[in-house]
């Protein structure tokens, strides 16, 4: 019997056995109080232990279970970390394990670089693989998922017509598990899947409308009508835009941007940069209420107008064939990873919404009230009282999404198995592979593998703790 | 005059004049916003869903219409089943044909009802005669195991499952309970200790400690059990912290009139404390079951080894990893291993939400 077994059975014989007789011996129990009886022999350690020490020992009968736990399976394997990953081997049993002192951190560390993973042996080349790989995912996907999270909650915050139907349908992917999601990813993002059919779809549909007569001067005149409309409405108030028409008029002033590319007379490739750019500053300028924001408005209009007319529309809308891309597979295109940034983001979006939304509904309504007797405009509420008060919740989102993003494994060993070649291959899926799935399985360094990877959330999350706190500061 | 009265009626919203809004482009954009963002998140659950019911040669050939189209079967006389194809001769005439030969540019095919009279057509004349037709086979085939399909064993994987996540999630309950009982409502010598340690394991990682957790888990015996899954992550930093906050809002004044009482220290937590904390525990239950049921690399180390111990993610990936190609089959085993959670929340999910945003993890 293992050791688990024969420990569980002693203890099994004593809290059954000997509880019930003390029980019995010291209460009477009716029939109908089994259930009662039941709770009580549940709780026997802690009955045991008030009536030994008194009502001081409960708390520490109460503890006991949880601390057990913590101490045998959290804090014993932490410390039980650094001592594997000073053997060496493959043997499961740890007296077996020969010590072999810092060489498994030297085989890691055996490189001409670490920041060039192919100058590494082996074992260093995955590790550090996965650690850049890892590092330069959480960078991209905590900012996306705190922004994405935030006005998701922002949106949902509002007073808007069934709430409750729009909360629950963002947290529904948090319930599904990691394989529901890559086998549902993974039949959408398909070569021949659904998507690649609705772009080759649409964009088929758009090549044949630019190919007839005069769409040219048509889709002009539309989108000069749009844009006429749209910024009158923004500039329709007598003193400042209104934000919600600036940020549609923004948008299309990027569109119009990206399509009229104007980088491109001094041969330079960065309009879409640019577009963004620009419609970022002009929703920056307008919800900080600039004295200015009404003549940006304006004056944007006017660049949007003259871009407008450089645009050869019939050539925009001429796609041509869409050659379906193969999302997940193919290798130096950006896709496998763009795809594992959107999943994680889909799927864990939800809960660091709820997160946020209890953070911006314990702001107090009368703050909103006396912003807006003050004639504030809602841009500059959300920088100067639901930014500041929601802080510590974002906070507490931002370092959450941290530690969740550096864990990443299921998802992207699930969707794309870290390839296309190593291109998505996370660290903790080096840990994985090195200690569990080879023929001959290296303990020592997954081991030494994980201590460098605590290392780095450590840093991470303490940087981060340190930043957030200066903010708050202020 | 009339078309201002008019927009302002259609502007109007409910409320007094105070409250009442015009829906204005703020509005707008939320709605288009969160349109959006519902099309994203139901949309590819929702293909999953209707491509699971569709034929195997449909999803082989990715059919990306909505509704699943089948090419009619028909028993021919003395041939056998045999699908069936519409001929449109040049004069516009249908007829129902099979192909009697392989496809070329001139296809041999034969009416149906004369399986003998044998004629030459071009291939572009013919087109599939197509049926709706629900796949139930997709489903029943790996659930029944016909045909072959006899290594998604279901049942199991549910037992193990709901095992897993049953037993795991009353451990959870009941020992973080006491943790926090403890640690909000008695003052003792190490108390502050006690939360230190427990927010010290809320910055362990559990990846970080999976090579050693194994060892710990082999020493004890239960690698290889649903036990080596269930004990390791029963005590949660996360549930001790969310209960603790929970029950210092309960009045001591409670307690002292049980102990007035002379209830001992465990009666008063059973029937007092827990009933009390009800909103508090339901919230740690749905998070440890979403927790659970979802769970994939601990089990994936502890349990792969062993078939008839595979929880239902297990099984999912084992199976979709064998039948790369049977992607009928696939999707309509996750489809099934959907179907329970998405049934708890939609029973639940109002509860849910509001749990979580009011209760949790502040």
């Amino acid at each position: 019997m293992s050791l688990a077994g024969s420990m569980m059975f002693l203890l099994g014989v004593l809290w059954i056995g000997g509880g019930s007789i003390w029980l019995l011996a010291k209460r009477r129990y009716r029939f109908y109080q089994i259930p009662s009886f039941a709770m009580d022999l549940v709780g026997f350690p802690v009955e045991f232990a008030q009536s030994v020490w008194g009502r001081n020992g409960v708390p520490y009968a109460l503890l006991l279970p949880n601390m057990v736990i913590f101490g045998l399976f959290t804090f014993a394997p932490m410390i039980l970390n650094f001592y594997v990953s000073f053997t060496g081997g493959s043997s499961i049993s740890l007296l077996d394990r020969p010590w072999v002192g810092w060489s498994q951190y030297a085989e890691i560390f055996d490189c001409e670089s670490i920041f060039e993973p192919k100058s590494c042996t082996n074992a260093g080349f995955n590790f550090w693989t996965g650690m850049f790989n890892t590092l330069w995912f959480v960078v991209i996907q905590v900012p996306v998922l705190c922004i994405v999270a935030l006005i998701t909650a922002l949106v949902v915050n509002k007073n808007i017509k069934g709430r409750g139907f729009w909360r629950a349908m963002f947290f529904y992917p948090v319930m599904l598990s990691p394989v529901v999601i890559a086998n549902v990813w993974n039949w959408v993002l398909h070569r021949k899947g659904i998507l690649n059919e609705a772009i080759g779809g649409s964009s088929d549909a758009l090549t044949a409308m630019a190919g007839m007569t005069g769409f040219d001067i048509i889709a002009t005149v539309l989108i000069g009508v749009l844009l006429m409309v749209i910024s009158e409405r923004a500039l329709r108030a007598p003193d400042m835009p209104s934000l919600g028409w600036t940020v549609l008029f923004a948008g299309f002033l990027a569109l119009i941007t990206i399509w009229a590319n104007p980088l491109s007379i001094i041969e330079m490739s960065g309009s879409p940069l640019l577009g963004l750019g620009l419609a970022g500053v002009l929703i920056w300028i307008v919800s900080n209420n600039y004295r200015f924001a009404r003549f940006a408005v304006i004056a944007a209009g006017f660049v949007a107008a003259a871009m407008l007319v450089s645009i050869q529309f019939d050539a925009v809308f001429d796609f041509g064939r869409h050659r379906p891309v193969n999302w997940l597979v193919q290798p130096n295109t950006g896709w496998p990873f763009f795809w594992l940034v959107f999943v994680f983001t889909w799927s864990h979006m939800g809960f660091y919404m709820l997160i946020l939304l209890a953070g911006l509904q314990a702001i107090p309504a009368d703050l909103y009230e006396a912003a807006k007797m003050d004639a504030t405009k809602p841009g500059r509420a959300f920088w100067r009282i639901t930014l500041p008060l929601v802080m510590p919740t974002l906070t507490v989102v931002l370092v959450l999404s941290l530690i969740r993003s550096f864990q990443i494994f299921d998802e992207v060993y699930l969707l794309t198995g870290g390839g296309p070649g190593r291109e998505t291959f996370m660290v903790v899926q080096n840990i994985y592979e090195v200690a569990f799935t080879s023929n001959n399985p290296d303990y020592g360094e997954g081991a030494a593998g994980s201590v460098l990877m605590a290392i780095v959330i450590a840093v991470f999350t303490f940087f981060q703790l340190w930043i957030t706190r200066r903010q708050s500061e202020f | 005059m009339a078309e201002g009265r008019l927009t302002t009626f259609l502007g109007r919203t409910a409320g007094n004049k105070d409250t009442a809004e015009r829906f204005g482009i703020a509005d707008f954009l939320a709605y288009g916003y969160l349109l959006f963002g519902v099309l994203i998140i139901l949309v590819p659950v929702l293909w999953t869903l209707f491509s699971s019911v569709k034929p195997e040669r449909a999803v082989d050939s990715f059919d990306t219409r909505i509704l699943p189209i089948a090419q009619v079967e028909t028993e021919v006389d003395g041939i056998g089943p045999k699908s069936e194809w519409i001929y449109t001769d040049d004069n516009g005439n249908q007829k129902r044909v099979f192909k009697a030969g392989p496809t070329r540019r001139e296809t041999d095919v034969a009416p149906i009802d004369d399986p003998d009279a044998v004629i030459k057509v071009p291939r572009t004349q013919l087109t599939p005669s197509e049926e709706i037709r629900v796949a139930t086979e997709n489903y029943l085939d790996p659930l029944l195991k016909r045909n072959g399909q006899d290594t998604f064993t279901f049942g199991i994987y549910l037992f193990n499952s709901v095992f897993v996540t049953v037993a795991a999630t009353l451990i959870t309950l009941l020992i973080n309970a006491m943790a926090a009982f403890a640690l909000s409502k008695y003052r003792f010598r190490g108390r502050l200790t006690f939360t230190i340690l427990i927010i010290a394991t809320l910055l362990i990682p559990s990846s970080i400690i999976l090579v050693s957790l194994f060892f710990v888990v082999w020493s004890f015996g239960i690698f290889g059990s649903l036990w080596g899954v269930i004990i390791p992550a029963a005590a949660t930093p996360t549930g001790v912290f969310l209960l603790r906050q929970y029950m210092l809002t309960i009045p001591d004044e409670l307690l002292e009139a049980a102990r007035m009482d002379a209830a001992s220290e465990w009666r008063i937590f059973w029937r007092i404390v827990m009933p009390l904390s009800l909103p508090a525990l339901s919230v740690l239950a749905i998070l440890s079951v979403i927790w659970r049921w979802n769970d994939f690399l601990w089990p994936l180390i502890v349990l792969i080894s062993d078939p008839a111990k595979h929880t239902i993610q297990l099984g999912l990936t084992q199976y979709a990893g064998e039948f790369d190609s049977d992607f009928h089959y696939i999707l309509a085993m996750t489809v099934v291993s959907l179907i329970p959670i998405t049934l708890v929340f939609v029973w639940l999910q109002r509860f849910i939400t509001t749990g979580i945003a009011t209760t949790g993890l502040k």
